[in-house]
């Protein structure tokens, strides 16, 4: 039930709201350069032309990498390894507990794999880029030769313009490339809020971001405040369209259109995937002439979702009673343990699973 | 003249097994630790056609490992880093500094080295070398629990755990026990997140309670019920395996217990606020207290203080269970109008923002990033000399 605001309240708010404009408000300008100076490396996501790109949450800051001939040489496609943790430690100088592999992605010419992987855990914790080949050869992308582009994410609402930098952090919990834009998904460590940002690239600035609202079943309400955690782009009926998985866990399409900087947009929720649970990634794939959506999660396992039927599916308007509702999913029992996933080729996904202690690179064909 | 000196090679070489290390003519590895460098493996003793050889050498990364490997395992690949010739000896700078305490075996396989025979230096020469360990004798603490006040609402939100020093990079959930009143764990009470919620200096953590067991009537509350009840008391538990920025231990396990009172289910109603203004010409504080506890996060900065349009200058402490914002300016305060200027997105711990609940349906964008919404509340700045 609506609560209802003070009729002063009201009244205070009406007279006195205005729009806050500080100095934190301009816009970030793109760097460029040769040799970038990653702090941290967290989530990945390939241009189709080979751009790889890269999230510095410490930093705030996104890149765009021109691997050069970094991305050429090496045998086409990824082998699976078994114990990756352990090989990208011992090529690290450091032990397995003390490695964080971040993001997984594919290139999408060479299907090499590309692995983003935090060294150490403490004060000296440092970024390293890796590429598995098709023979498993494990080489680390030296930053130093490569090109590129960086754009900072805009400053966090402050009133005090002047005021000493904060101990708020956002942090980008996904990127993926669509229609000439690098997308982000963020999430702040004070703010309970949702935020998608788009960044056409080559980078110029980057746009203060789209506050996305989603009508949660499960919640009983509007829920602008639940972090995106995982997005696809897509085309759905010839419009281009990102497909969100959120905290908690309702699947959310938006048409791409709609995101505009600083507008309010509201999402279409087509499934209700269940609560205390927090989507890792997802794909979409080809099966027997038919679209899929797999998804990655980290306490509810893999799910295979008709893309047809989200294309397709009645919005979710009124409360879900149940713990799931929407569009139904198939629960993948052959992938257990699934912390990394992207699509390798027509036919297999690779992942990085962690099952009984280890940590391996697969290649899990697509179910 | 090669097979000369190649034998003159060998003989070092065998000598090194049964020669001190420190032996100028037999190859010795050694870790060198200059002050304000990585540290590297130096291979010493080589001769000078050793030298000028690996120093001409086009080698690939799968080469160099071969004459010189240095590892964190014997079944393992080597650890990557650049090879180069220097000030008489061969040197190994790894590409990430060795880790403090961690051994590293060295091997140096003279036989390996471009230009050699391979009958002449079979002798290879391996040693174990560390950079010295950390002290890990524990120092850093909890420094804070917030929301600090001995009363939380029943729909907390969120909390914010200080430390004395940065922590590591880790999510800090697995360290976090919720107690209630029985000493029984609560289940589930946090939402299931890695490690973003550090501050840019990992000296902050946010802990987020799941927000759907929060919100009144929906179904995983409905479900689980709130963490928290009202009336009951809980204590927060942080395990002292939670580890530091060098990898340490806290000092100690700490506590924090907290009462839990009514659910707080309102917007932040400005008009309620208390503004105390300070005197012209002074530096007296601005002192606003507020009827209930404020997110402490969203304080520091969604709050300030103008003259006309202008931002005043000065330093914010927080007080009293983030019941008060205190505002000392830089510079004494003028005779005249000024404004305490609030964003929207200024919350309560339960997540309550100014004119908006938590729980209300609404239809209003949460954040328009920089642009977010303000509130002001005018004060007047009295000259109390002329009064």
């Amino acid at each position: 039930m609506m609560r209802s605001l003070s009729v002063k309240t009201l009244f205070l708010i009406a007279l006195l709201v205005s729009a806050s404009i500080t100095s934190s408000s301009a816009r970030a300008v793109a760097v460029t350069g040769q040799g970038p100076t990653l702090t941290s490396v967290g989530p990945l996501a390939f241009g189709p032309d080979g751009i790889l790109f890269a999230a510095d949450n410490q930093a705030a800051a996104l890149y765009a990498l021109d691997l050069g001939s970094q991305a050429t040489g090496g045998a086409p496609g990824a082998k699976a390894l078994e114990g990756i943790d352990q090989k990208l430690a011992a090529l690290l100088g450091t032990a397995a507990n003390e490695i964080a592999i971040t993001d997984l992605v594919v290139h999408p010419q060479t299907r090499n794999a590309y692995l983003s992987v935090m060294r150490g855990q403490g004060t000296n914790a440092a970024p390293a880029l890796f590429r598995v080949d098709g023979a498993g050869k494990i080489d680390m992308v030296s930053l130093q030769a490569v090109k590129f582009q960086k754009v900072e994410l805009p400053n966090a609402p402050v009133a005090n313009a002047g005021a000493r930098r904060n101990p708020r952090s956002e942090s980008i919990t996904d990127i993926a490339f669509a229609n000439g834009k690098l997308w982000a998904a963020g999430l702040s460590n004070e703010e309970f809020a949702s935020k998608l940002r788009a960044v056409p690239y080559p980078f110029n600035t980057v746009d203060n971001g789209t506050s996305v609202e989603i009508y949660h079943g499960n919640h009983r309400a509007l829920e602008t405040r639940s972090p995106v955690y995982a997005f696809v782009p897509t085309t759905i009926n010839g419009q281009p369209h990102l497909i969100a998985g959120y905290l908690c866990t309702p699947l959310v399409k938006f048409a791409i259109d709609s995101l505009k900087p600083g507008d309010k947009v509201r999402g279409t929720t087509v499934a209700e995937l269940g609560n205390m649970n927090r989507p890792l990634d997802m794909i979409l794939y080809k099966k027997d002439g038919k679209d899929f959506l797999l998804m990655s999660n980290n306490s509810r396992g893999v799910m295979k979702i008709s893309a047809a039927e989200i294309a397709t599916a009645a919005p979710i308007t009124t409360p879900v009673e149940t713990p799931t509702g929407g569009v139904g999913y198939q629960a993948v029992a052959s992938m257990q343990g699934i912390e990394q996933l992207d699509l390798l080729d027509a036919q297999n996904s690779i992942v990085i699973a962690r099952t009984n202690g280890a940590v391996n690179l697969q290649v899990v064909p697509l179910p | 003249m090669l097979r000369a000196v190649a034998g003159v090679a060998l003989l070092a070489t065998a000598a090194a097994c049964s020669r001190p290390a420190s032996s100028a003519d037999a190859p010795a590895i050694r870790l060198i630790t200059p002050a304000a460098e990585t540290a590297y493996v130096e291979v010493t003793g080589l001769s000078s056609v050793t030298l000028d050889a690996l120093d001409d050498a086009r080698l690939t990364a799968d080469d160099w490992a071969g004459v010189l490997r240095v590892a964190v395992s014997d079944d393992g690949p080597a650890v990557l880093g650049a090879y180069r010739v220097r000030d008489g000896g061969l040197r190994f700078v790894p590409a990430f500094p060795f880790d403090p305490g961690r051994i590293y075996t060295v091997r140096f396989d003279p036989s390996r080295v471009p230009g050699s025979s391979s009958t002449a230096s079979a002798a290879v020469v391996t040693a174990d070398v560390s950079r010295p360990g950390l002290d890990m004798t524990p120092s850093t603490r909890v420094a804070q629990v917030y929301p600090s006040g001995n009363e939380v609402p029943e729909n907390l939100l969120r909390m914010y755990i200080e430390f004395s020093a940065p922590m590591g990079r880790r999510s800090g959930i697995e360290y976090l026990r919720l107690l209630d009143d029985r000493g029984r764990e609560v289940e589930a009470p946090f939402l299931p997140l890695d490690y973003e919620f550090w501050s840019p200096d990992r000296r902050r953590f946010t802990v987020f309670f799941d927000p759907g067991r929060v919100k009144d009537g929906i179904l995983p509350n409905q479900q689980m019920g709130r963490p928290l009840e009202a009336g009951r008391t809980y204590t927060l538990v942080l395990a002292r395996e939670w580890r530091d920025g060098e990898g340490r231990p806290l000092v100690e396990e700490y506590r924090h217990t907290m009462r839990v009172g009514a659910a707080r289910t309102q917007g932040l109603d400005p008009t309620s606020w208390r503004v105390a203004a300070p005197r012209a010409g002074s530096r007296e504080p601005l002192v606003v207290t507020f009827p209930a506890s404020l997110d402490r996060g969203l304080l520091m900065r969604a709050l300030a203080v103008r003259e006309a349009d202008v931002d005043v200058a000065g330093d914010v402490r927080i007080e009293a269970g983030e019941t008060r914002w205190v505002f000392t300016p830089g510079q004494p305060w003028h005779a005249g109008r000024y404004r305490l200027v609030a964003l929207s997105i200024l919350e309560d711990p339960a997540g309550n923002q100014v004119g908006r609940a938590f729980e209300v349906d609404n239809f209003d964008t949460v954040d328009k990033g920089p642009d977010a919404q303000t509130v002001a509340i005018p004060f007047v700045v009295r000259d109390t000399s002329t009064e």
